[in-house]
């Protein structure tokens, strides 16, 4: 009787020992499989941050764009209207002729712009002007136009700036009715339906050919950007060569005040 | 314990990401508390959503899926709770990486979303850890609500 129970008391240990180990088994597989996700997280983070990261200068991607609160804060209050920065009563008149796809364009909107924004469009000095210039293909027409449609909205030069900041390589396709949108939401338009109404009207592709005509015509331009200079001590406008910065922009505008 | 903590927070969590679903459906954006731009900013930007559907909808998923993981006491409710915050807390750390270098502005429901994530992913973390195994048919340390 004491033999029979001892071997089911020795048989119910052995069925716990070995249940412990099982269950130290699978818990010991849980937290290697746990461990190993951990792992492969922490690289696809990695992974994806240092992609986006090297990735992201490429431009003309509509589901990429950037930059629009940059372009918010360099502008903030600056006034703006149609496609005129800085206040109206500004001695000095500064207009730039300009084509979207233009990569020079570009990088005077980047490297010299906020400069000239900060030291001579928000002091009341001077106000900049922007005229399309539509030279690099038919693509850029639909752009202009889309920047004077945003101007109406009284968000042209936002328009302007993050498209540039933007901007793909020209010629390449990538000025979709999709990129325009996505760079409008960016610079803060706010009522779309109308922008896309405006920007489509013959009167605002009309403005692009006008403008792009008296560049060539009238002022004999044949690069983008070109500038025009007007002021109190200029001789009506002047055709203005800048390829020194925003210092040779500001000394032209002490001159021309 | 864990797991009332684990189904309050994930309650928070489709609260939050809820808001978000509404306030942004239709165009808005949801209004930060404190005032400025960066919620609006942050909804117009062109990663709030992920081929057409806001990413905020792929919040509700992930704090429903951790919510039902509470419900449960086996070892599959314990690795998927943790699977599925691992994935959304790392989620989080990429959608906080965009807001700070890509879009520029900082929407506090964004923020809101990532803490709670972050306090899931430690929860379910320290759950797997301190009880897998530990099915009832086993007989070894139960796990209590």
């Amino acid at each position: 009787m004491s033999n029979k129970r001892e071997r089911e008391k020795r048989r119910e240990e052995r069925i716990a020992a070995e249940a412990k180990v099982e269950t130290g088994d699978r818990r010991t597989r849980i937290l290697q499989v746990a461990a190993g996700a951990a792992f492969l997280a922490v690289v696809i983070v990695v992974v994806v941050i240092v992609a986006a990261s090297s990735g992201g200068d490429s431009g003309g991607d509509a589901t990429k764009i950037e930059h629009g609160a940059e372009v918010d804060r360099l502008l903030s209050g600056v006034p703006q209207s149609e496609l005129e920065l800085g206040q109206k009563s500004a001695p000095v008149e500064l207009i730039e002729f300009g084509d979207l796809q233009c990569p020079i364009c570009k990088a005077n909107s980047e490297e010299v712009l906020p400069d000239l924004i900060q030291n001579k469009i928000r002091t009341g000095d001077a106000k900049l002007v922007f005229r399309n210039f539509t030279i690099i293909s038919e693509e850029s027409i639909p752009a202009g136009a889309a920047a004077i449609a945003a101007g109406k909205q009284g968000r042209g030069y936002n328009f302007i700036e993050t498209f540039y900041r933007n901007q793909g390589e020209e010629r390449s396709g990538y000025v979709t009715d999709e990129f325009m949108e996505a760079v409008a939401k960016a610079a803060g338009v706010k009522n779309l339906a109308q922008w896309n109404k405006d920007r489509k009207s013959p009167e605002v592709l009309k403005e692009v050919e006008t403008t792009t005509a008296e560049a060539s015509s009238k002022y004999g331009f044949t690069g983008t950007p070109s500038f025009l200079i007007k002021g109190p001590s200029s001789n009506g406008y002047e055709i203005f060569q800048n390829t020194e910065g925003a210092g040779a922009f500001e000394e032209a505008i002490d001159k021309a005040s | 314990m864990l797991r009332r903590a684990i189904a309050f927070v994930a309650t928070l969590g489709i609260g939050v990401a809820t808001y978000i679903t509404i306030a942004d459906s239709g165009g808005g954006a949801p209004t930060c508390l404190a005032g400025g731009g960066g919620c609006q900013t942050v909804a117009d930007s062109s990663y709030s959503h992920i081929a057409g559907v806001n990413i905020a909808v792929f919040g509700i998923v992930g704090y429903v899926l951790l919510l039902a993981t509470a419900f449960f006491v086996t070892d599959w409710a314990r690795f998927g709770g943790f699977a599925v915050s691992l994935g959304g807390f790392g989620f989080s750390i990429y959608l906080t990486y965009l807001e700070i270098w890509k879009i520029e502005a900082i929407c506090q429901w964004c923020v809101a979303s990532a803490v709670l994530m972050t306090i899931l992913f430690l929860l379910n973390a320290t759950r797997l850890i301190g009880y897998a195994g530990t099915t009832d048919g086993t007989g070894t340390v139960p796990e209590r609500a």
